[in-house]
């Protein structure tokens, strides 16, 4: 028995699978660049390992808590400069409201 | 205070919420990698520190020439202005120096005029406290000399030997590194604008409070 409606599925299918495949398998070399040759450069031998502590000083230092300690540092002293003023203009608009009160009344 | 004050310093908070989200976008500079990223609070904590400086020494010119005692204020607010910004400047800039040269500070051109020009703005407000009587002009004096050494702290890494970044880097800024710069440079106007609305404010107060102090000593 022939079933004619299996066939005229799995062909185009079959076919759409392989162009995929071929097109995935061609744009993952196109990624990957030209294969390297060995005429070509190639990294050079590691002929000793250096622990890290033994870099210069500079180099071992980890930049995150510089980083955040500036920020940190900054956002602080802007915010607190801001509370301490706004605290001290309270401070001084009361007393002034309570002396107009005072004189006021004399 | 007016009534768009605390709106604004609303909208200023977000601003400087947003900013880290607006610097993690930055790209790495290719140098200096990450801690590079200190350049957004560090430059503009700088040009405010300037500017304020500028205002300081403008103002208090004003002050000299016509005595009006709004330009004095104005003067003050800007001093503590020059303070603040200038001490996030100095604390700032060792934390990139200590990764990206090996060193927390050098005295180059460009650091030691910066630290001058703190110190002058340090002077004056010690001034206003303990000078007593009169030192408010004393005071407009050394604001003057402040604003004189702000071209020197600008043109010290074009003229002097110095491994601080020249003044050609901001211009030459990509888009993607220019556009966090100028956020955070917005942000850190804005603020000072406030903080100096502020801080006039009290010193407003603060003279009035004093004048009827005054009135009621004399009436005693």
């Amino acid at each position: 028995m022939r079933i004619t409606g299996r066939t005229s599925v799995v062909r185009p299918l079959f076919r759409v699978i392989a162009v995929a495949v071929l097109v995935v398998s061609g744009f993952s070399r196109t990624m990957a660049g030209p294969t390297p040759l060995l005429a070509q450069e190639q990294p050079k031998q590691q002929e000793v390992f250096t622990p890290i502590d033994q870099l210069p000083p500079q180099e071992q230092l980890p930049a995150a808590p510089l980083l955040v300690g500036a920020y940190a540092f900054v956002l602080l002293m802007l915010f607190g400069y801001l509370f301490i003023v706004s605290r001290r203009l309270t401070v001084i608009q009361q007393e002034v409201d309570r002396l107009d009160r005072d004189t006021k009344r004399t | 205070m007016p009534k768009w004050f605390n709106p604004a310093i609303l909208a200023c908070g977000v601003l400087f919420a947003v900013s880290p989200f607006v610097i993690a976008n930055a790209p790495y500079e290719s140098t200096m990698g990450l801690v590079q990223k200190v350049f957004y609070y560090h430059m503009p904590s700088a040009w405010v520190f300037l500017t304020a400086s500028v205002v300081c020494g403008i103002a208090s010119a004003r002050f000299l020439a016509t005595g009006n005692a709004r330009h004095d204020r104005t003067a003050l607010a800007a001093a503590e202005m020059a303070v603040l910004f200038g001490l996030l400047t100095l604390v700032t800039g060792p934390l990139w120096a200590r990764k990206a040269w090996g060193q927390w500070w050098i005295w180059d051109a460009r650091i030691t005029s910066s630290l001058v020009g703190w110190m002058i703005a340090w002077a004056y407000l010690i001034l206003r406290q303990y000078g007593g009587p009169g030192s408010e002009k004393l005071a407009a004096g050394l604001a003057l000399f402040g604003m004189a050494n702000v071209p020197f702290i600008y043109v010290s890494v074009t003229y002097w030997r110095t491994i601080h970044p020249a003044t050609t880097v901001v211009p030459k800024l990509p888009f993607s590194m220019g556009f966090p710069l100028m956020f955070c440079l917005a942000s850190f106007y804005f603020l000072m604008f406030l903080l100096m609305k502020l801080r006039v404010r009290v010193a407003e107060q603060q003279a009035r409070l004093d004048a009827i102090y005054l009135s009621m000593d004399e009436e005693a």
